[in-house]
């Protein structure tokens, strides 16, 4: 196949692709070796029940934080703590490098001197994103499907593809909207600066909404709850949640190459 | 026949702060164009508004008739361009780079890449960021060459050259322009420029100074005469003569700018004892530092 920018990105990737999975390997491999002595442990569940309920949403996915049954252990452990971490951070990184990156090293000057249009230049270098965070989601999919299986976790491998799928289109949302960031800026870390601290902040608003009635209905501007609040390890994937995160990944994607092919080219 | 490169009133400001104002300037096919100028002048401004990487505060600008801003991928389809910052892919090595070049101009291979770097000694398979800055500038030059662009943009393109590559590169440039392509080359220094260029032209804080034949600026050269006499002659002997200049004197030594007509000073040279007498064409270089100076010297 003839290089494009496309598939070009994607063999820079490589590299740094390999050591993402290594630590998805790492994190699947510990959590998987702790559930058992949680597994049917009385005294915890015991414990968890006396918690708040307002504590439980806060750090449970789907408002629940029954860490001694498969699906709520994954659920806490892996899709609302460090699987949005990681996901996120690689989808901002990556996204924050397309355009900003390359412009701070000084070589999209060559690049945007070949035949190629701003806006396509731009389309690859999405389409490299979604390649990337997709890889990454196939790999903790697989991952996650063989420590159920071995753990005894009990979560269904569909169920399991529904909350990755969640976790893809969140971390594409906040990839877009860095690399849409550094588009328009050509300014690689107040891209990645911006896109996480706004990813922090629907975090929070997300988990905070339980304990204050007036942040209720302000929840619902955070991409987060539409990521967590249909508990998808239980219930599988809640087509309207999907389609909201999809969204509002579609309006960064279509922005970007609108603010990129207006403005000058700095030289590094 | 049209022009390749037509600007009229062409302007750039950055923000508040001056790129270039009211260029107006035609590059003709088949000529190389000598852009000239000290730091700051404009001259990468003007390159890269050709290639649509920046958007022009004002005036109009087509390359091969064509408008760059609506045109762009058109324009630099036809276009090479060497930027006078130069940044690569460092882990790539200069086979995987050129590859990439060519594929993306729509071409097998590297193109002309093989070829031409094998005119310039480069080798294609060591990492770029294990290059020295000169091999980097090869490789620059030869994604520029790689698929025969009718129009070359080149951005002070000698830098970091040793002679013989620079000789390479002038060879280059000649059969590019015996074949009807066009040129387009900005430099500091105009002797750089002068053996290769047909037109030349001076910017100076944004603005054309003049633009002139290179033939017609050598008649403006002078000639320096060194004469060494026997004993020094009076300090005024030289002054009044009609297209002389004293330039400098070291005791005996005494060195004249001569413009016109030796016989005047060849007559007022025998009245003394002299023991050697040198004389050599100035270099374009004196003709466009006077400039500069005259320049500035209007300016302030
Ligand atoms: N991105 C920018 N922002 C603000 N001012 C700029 C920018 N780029 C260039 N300038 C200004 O525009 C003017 C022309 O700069 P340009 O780089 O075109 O000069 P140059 O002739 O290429 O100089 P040099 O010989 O040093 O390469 C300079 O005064 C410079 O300060
Ligand atoms: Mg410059």
């Amino acid at each position: 196949m003839r290089a494009s920018v496309l598939t070009r990105t994607l063999r820079d990737k490589w590299r740094s692709f390999r050591w993402w999975c290594v630590g998805i390997l790492a994190f699947v491999a510990l959590y998987g070796s702790v559930f058992p002595s949680l597994h049917g442990n009385k005294s915890l569940d015991n414990l968890i029940k006396s918690y708040p309920q307002a504590l439980k949403g806060f750090v449970g996915f789907g408002g629940n934080l029954d860490i001694g049954s498969g699906a709520g252990y994954l659920g806490t452990e892996v899709f609302s703590f460090w699987g949005p971490i990681v996901f996120l951070a690689a989808a901002i990184a990556a996204g924050a490098g397309a355009i900003a990156g390359e412009e701070e090293r000084g070589t999209l000057d060559l690049l945007l001197s070949l035949p190629i249009s701003r806006v396509r230049c731009l389309l690859e270098k999405l389409a490299a994103l979604v390649c990337e965070v997709v890889a990454l989601g196939i790999v903790l999919w697989l991952l996650l499907v063989i420590v159920s299986a071995v753990a005894g976790m009990g979560v269904s491998t569909a169920n399991l593809a529904a909350t990755t799928i969640a976790l893809i289109l969140l971390a594409l949302m906040f990839g877009s909207l860095a690399l849409a960031i550094g588009a328009a800026t050509g300014r690689r870390a107040l891209a990645i600066g911006l896109s996480a601290t706004l990813a922090v902040a629907a975090d929070v608003l997300n988990a905070l909404a339980p304990l204050a009635s007036w942040l209720d209905s302000a929840k619902l501007v955070s991409p987060f709850y539409y990521y967590s609040h249909s508990d998808t390890l239980r219930h599988g994937l809640n087509g309207t949640d999907a389609l909201v995160l999809l969204a509002i990944g579609l309006v960064a994607a279509c922005v970007a190459p609108i603010v990129f092919a207006r403005r000058d080219l700095s030289t590094s | 026949m049209t022009a390749v490169i037509r600007a009229e009133g062409l302007t750039k400001f950055y923000g508040a702060s001056r790129g270039i104002s009211g260029l107006s300037l035609v590059v003709e096919p088949g000529e190389v164009f000598g852009f000239l100028g000290p730091n700051g002048a404009g001259k990468t401004t003007t390159i890269r508004l050709m290639l649509d990487l920046i958007r022009p505060t004002a005036g109009l600008l087509e390359v091969f008739g064509l408008d760059v801003r609506k045109q762009s991928v058109a324009v630099r389809s036809r276009a090479g361009y060497l930027p006078g910052d130069l940044h690569l892919y460092e882990r790539l090595t200069p086979r995987e780079y050129l590859r990439y070049v060519a594929a993306l101009r729509g071409l097998e291979g590297l193109g002309e890449g093989e070829a031409l770097s094998e005119r310039f000694e480069l080798e294609l398979d060591r990492p770029i960021k294990a290059l020295s800055k000169g091999n980097r500038q090869k490789v620059g030059l030869v994604q520029a060459f790689l698929h025969r662009p009718d129009l070359l943009l080149l951005d002070e393109p000698t830098a970091g050259l040793d002679p013989l590559v620079q000789q390479t590169f002038n060879e280059l440039l000649r059969e590019v322009v015996a074949e009807g392509r066009t040129v387009f080359l900005s430099s500091h220094i105009l002797s750089e420029v002068q053996r290769l260029a047909d037109r030349v032209a001076i910017i100076r804080e944004g603005s054309l100074e003049l633009v002139e034949a290179v033939e017609t600026l050598r008649a403006r050269a002078f000639v320096h005469v060194e004469a060494t006499f026997a004993q020094s002659p009076p300090q005024e002997a030289f002054a009044s003569l009609p297209g002389v200049r004293e330039l400098e004197r070291r005791g005996p030594v005494v060195l004249l700018a001569l413009e016109g007509s030796a016989d005047p000073l060849i007559k007022a040279l025998a009245r003394y004892e002299v023991l050697a007498l040198d004389s050599h064409e100035a270099d374009l270089e004196d003709v466009f530092l006077t400039l500069y100076r005259e320049g500035s010297a209007g300016a302030s």
